[in-house]
């Protein structure tokens, strides 16, 4: 094996998860090295049971064998240690200062490698050029602001909307959001309190149960649903309810809305203890991991078109009442109580053939306008993909 | 555990079933857009027969006589007992067979596999499946096992699986397939079981499956 420079601390993120890639590619090759050295040694064994005439040509493979698999061995102990100091195996290194808002891959427990914790449309690049980088990062933008803001293109609608429209000045930053302390901000007398938002939202809602998490404390336990589920066991784990949280409603970051049986839907809150949602995503009940948070995707075709629906709405629910966006975006949420049940509001059926993703999916579009008198907002309607209208 | 549907395939009257119909069947699948294929499935379901140790007495009358096991293609790692007159379910170790084996107090009397193709359609997995009698691997049935993937309630699951059914049923309808397939019907509750759907849910549909299937082959035989 040839010799390989030390990633120092000096190297740039990208470039110690490609070593990272690296080294975690030679160790798969040792490994498939010593499966294949421990075949051959099997079969040098049987073939000099069967036909003892050859079992001295036997003998000297298996020692040739033996010399080759030590090496082996030791070549892979020592691309372990390399691994293992750089943080891959461990997953130590997820709060790195300067690490870009990249994250050395991650060697899961069943094998998997995870090589990019970072936003799915820069899945792939990490290893690339800071240039590359930003250029693509662009890109995905004006797509997402092609797709979100369609009414930008055309700018009679941006003159005569402009008193209202107001862009919050904290758009979800995508590139380099981390773990911040927790700042003990005040709401502002305008706003409701989060407290009593979330009073409100579960009266009106009795059939979803709310938590709320300081964000490090939903890491674990996004980790310690997936070991519940693997356990299959009858019953879920118990739901923290409302009343029983600590009162620290200064530090909340993440808020769990759960419909028995149909959705676990997280929040965050940005800074943390505001009212101001930040990002949303939703999930099957029974999906349990790290991968379970409001920038994360569910594994299942219809949570994740609900989640890019609901991206559009908090992103309009921020923009035409930033101070009410959360009750707006909790209601919201609330009516998907129904989202297997409740047929298409133009097709009247529950599952519809989508044809241009070829899946079978129920209605996950959900109308979000809001009335010019918002009171009594009931968000009643939901469409099939194909089924609703554009600006919808 | 997901929930799951399982159907059978009801000939027509005065058809008989041949592989035919289930290769038609996996065609009616991979009509769908979308459909992949994902290799193959398969579970044994073995009907065992109580042996009484001392023959001349009566066997006791609150021992069941007989006994379904069955090993499930998702669970390699288990065995699940089914006894449908005391309406219980046992779920064991997969090691319990060799017990069984040993102890000689219930006899393996007939086996039947289930074997077939699997697909994944989106949200849903599809198992389609040949139900064959094990010594002569003679051609019982055709089963379908529905998998509806992001949920595990079976109240909020209803709908859903029943619009899945319907589709299926009009496809197969639509290409002209010798008859139906029949959706297996189980009151869970009599089992003691609940909302959430678990591999003891499966194993009690097998069982009602099977039973279907014997009665419906038997009968156009």
């Amino acid at each position: 094996m040839e010799p390989q420079q030390q990633a120092g601390s000096g190297d740039a993120p990208p470039k110690q998860v490609a070593q990272a890639m690296d080294r975690l590619g030679r160790a798969a090759r040792l490994i498939a090295e010593i499966r294949l050295g421990a075949d051959r040694i099997l079969e040098a064994l049987l073939v000099s049971n069967e036909n003892p005439r050859l079992s001295e040509k036997a003998a000297e493979l298996t020692l040739g064998e033996e010399d080759a698999m030590r090496r082996h061995f030791l070549d892979l102990r020592t691309v372990g240690k390399q691994l293992e100091d750089s943080g891959v195996l461990s997953g130590a290194l997820r709060s790195r200062g300067n690490s870009w808002g990249l994250h050395m891959p991650l060697v899961c427990p069943d094998g998997a490698v995870v090589a990019y914790a970072w936003k799915r449309q820069l899945a792939g690049q990490a290893g690339a050029s800071a240039v590359d980088r930003a250029r693509l990062a662009l890109k995905a933008f004006s797509d997402q602001k092609r797709r979100i803001f369609p009414q930008l293109e055309d700018d009679q609608l941006n003159r005569s909307n402009n008193d209202t429209i107001k862009f919050p000045p904290t758009k979800r930053p995508r590139l380099s959001h981390r773990p911040t302390q927790s700042p003990n901000i005040d709401s502002t007398e305008q706003k409701p309190m989060l407290a009593d938002i979330l009073k409100s939202i579960q009266t009106e809602a009795p059939g979803v149960t709310i938590s709320t998490y300081q964000r490090l404390e939903w890491s674990k336990r996004a980790e310690s649903l997936a070991s519940t589920m693997n356990d299959s066991s009858l019953e879920q784990p118990k739901e923290q309810i409302l009343s029983n949280l600590s009162a620290s409603f200064n530090e909340v970051a993440v808020i769990e809305l759960v419909a028995s049986g149909v959705f676990r839907v997280l929040v965050s809150l940005h800074p943390a203890g505001s009212t101001d949602p930040d990002a949303v995503a939703f999930f099957s009940p029974n999906e349990g991991g790290s991968y379970l948070h409001s920038r994360g995707m569910s594994v299942h075709h219809v949570f994740k078109h609900v989640t890019e629906y609901a991206d559009k709405a908090l992103q309009y629910f921020q923009s035409s009442d930033p101070n009410k966006a959360l009750s707006h975006l909790l209601s919201w949420i609330c009516s998907h109580q129904s989202l297997f049940t409740k047929n298409c509001s133009k097709c009247s059926k529950l599952l519809a053939m989508d044809k241009s993703l070829a899946l079978l999916l129920p209605p996950v579009h959900r109308p979000y306008l809001l009335n010019s008198k918002d009171h009594d907002q009931d968000f009643a309607t939901a469409y099939h993909i194909g089924c609703s209208s554009y600006d919808v | 555990m997901t929930v799951k549907w399982l159907m059978h395939f009801q000939p027509n009257q005065g058809t008989t079933l041949t592989s035919q119909v289930m290769a038609e069947a996996c065609a009616v699948a991979e009509s769908f857009p979308g459909v992949s294929r994902d290799g193959r499935w398969r579970s044994a379901m073995t009907f065992y027969r109580a042996v009484p140790r001392d023959q001349s007495l009566p066997a006791p009358s609150d021992l069941p006589r007989d006994l379904i096991g069955i090993s499930l293609h998702d669970l390699p790692n288990e065995y699940l007992f089914v006894m449908r007159s005391q309406r219980l379910i046992l779920r064991a170790h997969s090691s319990v067979q060799t017990v069984m084996d040993k102890l000689q107090s219930y006899k393996g009397r007939f086996f039947i596999n289930f074997e077939g193709l699997q697909y994944k359609w989106g949200d849903f997995k599809l198992r389609i499946g040949k139900c064959l009698y094990n010594p002569n691997e003679a051609l019982r049935g055709i089963v379908m096992e529905v998998e509806y993937l992001p949920l595990s309630s079976m109240d909020k699951s209803q709908r859903v699986m029943e619009e899945f059914y319907e589709i299926w049923r009009e496809a197969v309808a639509s290409k002209l397939l010798a008859g139906q397939f029949i959706n297996t019907e189980v009151n869970f509750v009599e089992y003691g079981l609940g909302d959430s759907y678990t591999p003891q849910h499966t194993a009690v549909l097998y069982g009602m499956c099977v039973v279907q299937v014997i009665a419906s082959s038997n009968k156009n035989q």
